[in-house]
């Protein structure tokens, strides 16, 4: 419908001015909406459930990928002790899983990597938004629900 | 024996079932997106997922809780529509290119604990965890 407005743009935005409308990219470019959903509220439940702060980066990561998550793990929350970042590159094939310090303790190494063998196998069948989810669950199954947020 | 009814039953019938068939499976979706095979490069901008803000205290149960704000783009009064999805904004990367770091995430929130900006360097996250994988 609106496609037979988007005539030539005259405005005069330059490098620097923010994408109008029209230019935004379409917000289930890359998943769709049901999808989009499906992510929102394992984010959303397993942070609450375990009180760390789960994110999730999907996109290309810069070499070495290891750094580019960690990076990316520093500015994810205002705490980042008790963040977790899971950082997936589909085009490289690489999935991170980054954990603070405190969420460390929750998440030994060793149910990370449990839980990104489980990623990569349905990533492996091209199935991401089915392996982040199932990570995700993995994860917070294994870091728990802590007294303190307990009503 | 072969007579047109004959191929009629024998031959026009299951071709009209495979075309049926075929239809249905084979017609242009209204919603088909390219779906992820191994190995295809990504072609997408990155995208960085956050949870929702616990809301604390009174507000409505649905939709984001005026006291966070909206969910929103640093430097951007739109907001995003009930989902927790923040494209990257081409000004973020443009300003950490000489840092190497990712997109920067931020809850349009008035508590003192919320997302963060490239601005509030937050402490360091001291020995980092964590697990790689391929496929």
């Amino acid at each position: 419908m609106t496609r037979a407005l988007d005539v030539e743009s005259h405005d005069t935005a330059s490098e620097g001015t923010a994408p109008s409308r029209t230019e935004e990219p379409r917000l289930d470019e890359v998943f769709s909406f049901k999808e989009l959903a499906r992510l929102d509220e394992a984010l959303t439940m397993s942070s609450r459930e375990t009180g760390l702060r789960f994110t999730l980066y999907v996109g290309e990561l810069g070499t070495p990928t290891r750094r580019h998550a960690e990076e990316l793990h520093a500015r994810s929350g205002a705490t980042p002790s008790d963040a977790v970042l899971i950082a997936v590159s589909p085009g490289q094939r690489v999935v991170e899983v980054v954990t603070g310090a405190g969420a460390a303790r929750r998440l030994p190494d060793r149910a990370c990597a449990l839980a990104v063998l489980s990623m990569t196998s349905s990533f492996g069948a091209g199935d991401l938004v089915g392996g982040i989810v199932n990570g995700l669950r993995q994860l917070s199954d294994q870091a728990g629900h802590p007294a303190g947020l307990r009503p | 024996m072969f007579d047109a009814e004959w191929y009629l039953v024998f031959a026009g019938i299951p071709l009209a079932i495979v075309a049926v068939l075929a239809l249905l499976t084979l017609r242009p979706g209204k919603d088909r997106r390219p779906r992820y095979k191994p190995g295809q490069p990504w072609q997408h901008a990155p995208v960085w997922f956050e949870p929702h803000p616990a809301h604390v205290g009174g507000g409505s149960e649905h939709g984001p809780a005026a006291a966070h704000g909206p969910a929103a783009v640093p430097g951007s009064g739109t907001a995003a529509l009930g989902s927790s999805m923040y494209p990257e904004q081409p000004g973020e990367r443009a300003l950490e290119s000489g840092h190497g770091s990712g997109p920067a995430v931020a809850t349009g929130t008035a508590r003192p604990v919320g997302g963060a900006t490239a601005a509030s360097v937050p402490p360091p996250a001291g020995p980092l965890g964590g697990a790689r994988g391929t496929w």
